[in-house]
C-alpha cells in the first residue's frame, strides 16, 4: 500500500475531570506527507499521546477532522483504519510466540497460510528477530521486544506508522542506537511515521519536521533546524535546546530593529525580531522591556577580547564539551556559555570578558 | 501483493450490546427482583395480596411485641459481636507472628488456616457435639479426671465458639497480608529512632494495620450474623434472625414475617457493609508498600518458640472439628473415651448404600450454578473493569450484594419471587441452581475483575490497532490471559457450593436434597456417624479442588480469601 497522507484539522479533545473539562488537545491542525517522519513533541499531558490516539481511532475527538489521503477518517473504526502502532510498553500479547505476536495482524487480513509464513519470516528478518521467533515476550530483553512490536506493526504493510514514546522504557544507550535503526528503517520503507516523545533531543535526531505542544496547543510546526535556529516563543526556544534568556530594553519601542540596551549599558542589534504570542508578552512587565535569547555554544568567551566583563563561577568538561556558567552584570541568572576549545587565561573563579555576536541571537519582544 | 483488510460495514460490533443487554435482563430477574420483591413482602400483611391498601408495619411491629423476635435481633447482635471480638483476639497475635517472627512452614500455616473457611461451618458445629456435648469426649474426660461437669455446649458458648472458629481465619489472613506488605523502612525508621519492638507494635504497625484489621473484623461480623448451619445444630433454645427465618417458613410459611426478617437482618448486613466500604477507602491510603524486600523478623529462639507454640495450638484447634469428624466417621465404638475403641468402614458403606444421591445432586446443582456464574461474572467483570459506563456501581452493588446477604435471606427472596406470579420455580432443581448462583457469582466477578484489571489495556488497543474485531480481540487475547483467574474463581465457587446449606434449607425438595441437608438430618437424628462420613467426603473434595484453585490462579491458597 502506497504510504499514506494525513491531515488533521481542527483537532480538539475536551474530557471532564470530575467537575472540571479539561481540554487535553486544543484546536490542533497540521498535514503530514507521504512518506515523512513527522514528531509531536512536548512534556508529559500536553496533549501529544492524546492526538496520536485520536489519529489511531484509540480516542474519539471531541471536534475536528482526520483525513487520509482525502478520505475521513473519523467514521472508520481503530481496526479497519490499516494503520500500524507501537506502544512505549510495547503491548505485546505475552501468552503468544513472537512469531504469533507478529503473525498477530494477518489473521484479521485473510491471508493464505504460505503467505503468513513467508511475511513474518522476512518481517523478523528485517528486524533481525529469527532465533526467537518460538520464545515468549517474557523471554526477551526490553530492546527485542521493543523490535517484536515494530514487527508486529509493520507486517500487515500499514499505510502509516504510529509510534507512542517508543524508546522511553530502554536504558540511555540502547536508545540512541534504537532510534537511529527506526529512522533507517522508515528510510528504506518510506512509510508515513508519527512519531511522539518528550525528549527534544531525539525528536531533533529522527524528525523530518517536528510539532511542538504545549497545553494541548501545537506552537511551533518546522524542521528541526527551523525550530532549534528560530523559536517563535520563549518556550520553544527553552525546549529545543539550551537557551539564555537575557532581559534588556528596545532602544525604540516602535521599531525592535534599532536594537536593545542591556542593564549594563551594553547595546546589541539582534538580527532576529520575534513578536510573542499573547500569553508569554504578558510576562514582560513594560511596554519596552524585552528577552534577548543566544544559545550557549553562540556565546564568545576571552580572557580580553569582549565588551562584557564576568566571572567564571563553573567549568565543567561535557565529553568533547567546555561548558562555562559565568555571572555578568548584564543578568541577574547566570549565563552558560558552549565551546568545543578552552580558551587561555580563562579558569574558574577568575575574570573573563564575554561577547554576544549580534547575528545568532533573538530578540522578542511585545 | 499488499494484505488488505476485508472490506466490512464499518464499526457494528454488536457483540458488546447483545452482551451487555442479556447481562442486563438476568440481573434484573435473578438478583434485583427476588431482594426488591422480598423487601415489598416484609409490607404486606400475611396472607393478604399486595397492593397499596396491604401496606402495613405490622411485620415489623413484632420487633418490639414479640419476645422471640426481639431476643433473635439481640442474639443476632451479641452472637456476632462475641464472635468478632473473639476472632481478633485470637487472630492478631498469629497474624502478626506469621508475619514478623521467622517460623518454619509459614506458607503451611497460612494454607491449613483457610480449612475452616472452605468447610461448611455446620460440619464443625457438630464436631463440637462429638467433643463438647453431653456425652462428648472431652465433657466425659474432665468429668472422670476432675469431677467436675462443663457448661452445657448448647446455647451461646457453642454458637460463638464454633462461629469464632470458623471465621477467625479472615482476620489471620487479612491482617498478616497487610503486615507483609507494609513498607519494611517504616518499622525500621522507628527502630532507628529509638523504639522498643513493643512501642513500634503500639505506635506503629497496629495504627497502620488498623483498617485492614477493622476490615476483617466487619467481614467476619457479616459472615457471622448470616449463618445459619451453627445456630441451628449447637443454638438449642438459642434463637438468632437466620433461624428465626427458617422457623417462620417451616412451621407458618409465613413468607411476609419471613421477609420483614430478612428486612432487618439485611439492614444489619447494610451497616456493616457501610463501615466496611468506609474502612476500604481508608485502607488503600495506609497500604502503601511494594517496596523490595521484607520486614525484618525475630529469630531469637524465644520469639520463635513463642510463635511457633501459639500458631500451631490455634491451628490445631480450628482444625481440630476436620480431624474429629474423619475419626468419627471411621470409629466403630466411641464411648465418650478419648480415642474411639474400634475403627470400621461401615459408615462410609452406608453412605455409598444410601447417601450418593445427595452426592450426586450437589455436585449437579453446583456444576450448573459455576458454569453460570462464569458466564456471567466474566462478562459482567470485564464492563466493570473497562467499561466507561457511569452505572458501573450500580453493577458492583447488584454483584456484591446477595454475596454477602445471609443466605436465608436470599433464600426467602427466592421463595418470595418465585412461589408464584409469572415464573414457578419452587421444587425445582433450577430455584437451588439460580439461588446458588446469586449467591456465588461475586468470587467470580471479583477474581477476573482483579485479573483483568492487572492486564495493560494497551493490549486490546494494540489488538484493535493491529485489524482485530472486537470478538478476535476477546478470544485470541482477553480470554487466554484471564482464563486462569476465571477457573481458580470457578473452583472456589464450586467447592464452597458442595456444602451450602443456608440457602438450600429453604429452596431444597425432596428429589433434590443436597449433602448438606442429608448430614443436617442425620445431625438432627443424632447419626453423627454417618454424618461424619459425608462430612469429611465434603471437606476432601472441597480442600482437593481449593488447592488446585490455587494452584491454577499461581497463588498461595491463602491468597484466595484475602
Amino acid at each position: 500500500m502506497p504510504p499514506a497522507g494525513l491531515s488533521v484539522r481542527n483537532l480538539t479533545k475536551r474530557f471532564a475531570l470530575g467537575a472540571t473539562v479539561v481540554t487535553a488537545v486544543d484546536d490542533v491542525s497540521f498535514t503530514v506527507n507521504s512518506g515523512e517522519f513527522f514528531t509531536m513533541v512536548g512534556a508529559s499531558g500536553c496533549g501529544k499521546t492524546t492526538t496520536l490516539r485520536m489519529i489511531a481511532g484509540l480516542e474519539k475527538p471531541t471536534s475536528g477532522a482526520i483525513t487520509v489521503d482525502g478520505r475521513d477518517f473519523m467514521a472508520v473504526p481503530p481496526q479497519h483504519r490499516n494503520i500500524g502502532m507501537v506502544f512505549q510498553s510495547y503491548a505485546l500479547f505475552p501468552h503468544l510466540t513472537i512469531f504469533e505476536n507478529v503473525a498477530y495482524g494477518l489473521r484479521p487480513r485473510a491471508t493464505p497460510r504460505a503467505e503468513v509464513d513467508r511475511r513474518v519470516a522476512a518481517t523478523l528478518a528485517l528486524l533481525q528477530l529469527e532465533p526467537y521467533a518460538q520464545r515468549h515476550p517474557a523471554d526477551l530483553s526490553g530492546g527485542q521486544q521493543q523490535r517484536v512490536s515494530i514487527a508486529r506493526a509493520l507486517v500487515y504493510e500499514p499505510t502509516m506508522l504510529l509510534l507512542d514514546e517508543p524508546l522511553a522504557n530502554l536504558d540511555a544507550k540502547l536508545r540512541v542506537m534504537m532510534r537511529d535503526e527506526l529512522r533507517a528503517l522508515q528510510r528504506r520503507l518510506g512509510i508515513t511515521t508519527l512519531y511522539v516523545t518528550h525528549d527534544q533531543e531525539e525528536a531533533t535526531a529522527v524528525s523530518d519536521r517536528i510539532a511542538v505542544f504545549n497545553h494541548g496547543r501545537l506552537i511551533q510546526l518546522g524542521t528541526p533546524a527551523t525550530i532549534y535556529a528560530q523559536p517563535q516563543s520563549l518556550f520553544v526556544a527553552d525546549f529545543i535546546g539550551r537557551a539564555n534568556f537575557l532581559p534588556a530594553r528596545l532602544d525604540d519601542r516602535v521599531s525592535p530593529a534599532a536594537g536593545v540596551t542591556f542593564g549594563n549599558g551594553v547595546r546589541l542589534r539582534p538580527a532576529l525580531h520575534v513578536a510573542l504570542p499573547d500569553d508569554e508578552a504578558g510576562t514582560l512587565a513594560g511596554a519596552d522591556d524585552c528577552v534577548v535569547m543566544i544559545r550557549p555554544e553562540h556565546l564568545a568567551l576571552d580572557a580580553s577580547a569582549g565588551d562584557i566583563p564576568c566571572r567564571v563561577q563553573r567549568v565543567q568538561l561535557l565529553g568533547g564539551l567546555f561548558r562555562y556558567t559565568v555571572q555578568a552584570d548584564i543578568s541577574a541568572k547566570t549565563i552558560v556559555v558552549e565551546t568545543t576549545r578552552a580558551p587561555a587565561g580563562v579558569a574558574e573563579g577568575g575574570a573573563a570578558r564575554l561577547s554576544i555576536p549580534a547575528a545568532d541571537a533573538i530578540l522578542y519582544h511585545r | 501483493m499488499p494484505a488488505t483488510l476485508a472490506v466490512r460495514t464499518p464499526d457494528h460490533d454488536w457483540g458488546p450490546w447483545v452482551l451487555g443487554a442479556a447481562v442486563a435482563v438476568i440481573a434484573i430477574v435473578f438478583l434485583i427482583y427476588p431482594l426488591t420483591n422480598a423487601m415489598l413482602l416484609a409490607f404486606v400483611k400475611n396472607g393478604e395480596e399486595p397492593g397499596w391498601g396491604s401496606l402495613t408495619f405490622a411485620n415489623f411491629a413484632r420487633f418490639f411485641t414479640a419476645l422471640s423476635y426481639q431476643r433473635a435481633l439481640w442474639n443476632s447482635i451479641y452472637s456476632g459481636l462475641m464472635a468478632t471480638v473473639l476472632a481478633t483476639v485470637i487472630a492478631l497475635p498469629m497474624a502478626y507472628a506469621v508475619a514478623r517472627i521467622e517460623l518454619p512452614f509459614r506458607g503451611l500455616l497460612c494454607a491449613m488456616s483457610v480449612v475452616p473457611l472452605i468447610s461448611p461451618p455446620f460440619i464443625g458445629a457438630y464436631a463440637w457435639i462429638i467433643l463438647l456435648g453431653r456425652n462428648g469426649t472431652i465433657t466425659q474426660f474432665v468429668h472422670q479426671w476432675t469431677g467436675l461437669t462443663l457448661p452445657v455446649i448448647y446455647g451461646p458458648p457453642g454458637v460463638i465458639l464454633a462461629l469464632t472458629l470458623s471465621y477467625f481465619p479472615y482476620v489471620f489472613l487479612i491482617v498478616q497480608g497487610a503486615l507483609a506488605a507494609a513498607d519494611p523502612h517504616i518499622e525500621e525508621a522507628a527502630r532507628m529512632a529509638g523504639a522498643s519492638r513493643a512501642r513500634i507494635i503500639r505506635t506503629i504497625t497496629l495504627p497502620l494495620a488498623w483498617p485492614a484489621i477493622a476490615a476483617s473484623m466487619l467481614i467476619v461480623f457479616i459472615k457471622a450474623i448470616g449463618d445459619f448451619g451453627v445456630p441451628s445444630i449447637l443454638g438449642g433454645e438459642f434463637q438468632v434472625l437466620p433461624t428465626l427465618i427458617y422457623y417462620q417458613i417451616h412451621g407458618f410459611f409465613n413468607l411476609n414475617a419471613a421477609s420483614a426478617i430478612a428486612a432487618v437482618n439485611v439492614l444489619l448486613t447494610l451497616l456493616a457493609m457501610m463501615l466496611l466500604g468506609w474502612v476500604n477507602r481508608k485502607r488503600t491510603h495506609a497500604t502503601v508498600g511494594g517496596t523490595a524486600g521484607a520486614s525484618s523478623r525475630f529469630t531469637s529462639p524465644g520469639a520463635r518458640a513463642a510463635g511457633n507454640f501459639y500458631c500451631w495450638l490455634l491451628i490445631f484447634i480450628a482444625v481440630l472439628p476436620q480431624l474429629v469428624i474423619a475419626l468419627a466417621s471411621f470409629a466403630g465404638r466411641w464411648p465418650g473415651t478419648m480415642l474411639p475403641e474400634t475403627y470400621t468402614l461401615e459408615h462410609y458403606r452406608r453412605v455409598g448404600a444410601t447417601l450418593l444421591q445427595p452426592i450426586v445432586n450437589s455436585l449437579i446443582l453446583a456444576g450448573i450454578a459455576t458454569a453460570m456464574c462464569i458466564a456471567f461474572g466474566t462478562v459482567t467483570a470485564y464492563a466493570s473493569a473497562r467499561g466507561r459506563m457511569r452505572a458501573r456501581w450500580a453493577l458492583d452493588v447488584t454483584i456484591m450484594l446477595p454475596f454477602v446477604l445471609p443466605g436465608l435471606v436470599v433464600g426467602v427472596a427466592y421463595l418470595t419471587a418465585f412461589n408464584s406470579g409469572p415464573l414457578v420455580l419452587t421444587g425445582t432443581a433450577l430455584i437451588l441452581v439460580l439461588a446458588y448462583f446469586t449467591r456465588r457469582v461475586a468470587f467470580v466477578f471479583r477474581t477476573v475483575a482483579a485479573a483483568i484489571s492487572q492486564i495493560d489495556p494497551r493490549l486490546e488497543d494494540a489488538s484493535k490497532i493491529c485489524g482485530a474485531s472486537w470478538g478476535m480481540t476477546m478470544r485470541r487475547v482477553l480470554v487466554p490471559l484471564v482464563a486462569p483467574a476465571v477457573l481458580s474463581g470457578a473452583i472456589l465457587v464450586f467447592s464452597t457450593l458442595i456444602g451450602e446449606i443456608s440457602a438450600t434449607v429453604l429452596l431444597y425438595s425432596a428429589q433434590w436434597k443436597t449433602i448438606s441437608i442429608a448430614i443436617y438430618e442425620l445431625v438432627l437424628g443424632d447419626q453423627l456417624a454417618e454424618a461424619s462420613a459425608i462430612g469429611t467426603i465434603t471437606t476432601l473434595m472441597t480442600l482437593v479442588l481449593v488447592l488446585l484453585a490455587g494452584r491454577l490462579a499461581g497463588k498461595n491458597m491463602a491468597d484466595l480469601f484475602r
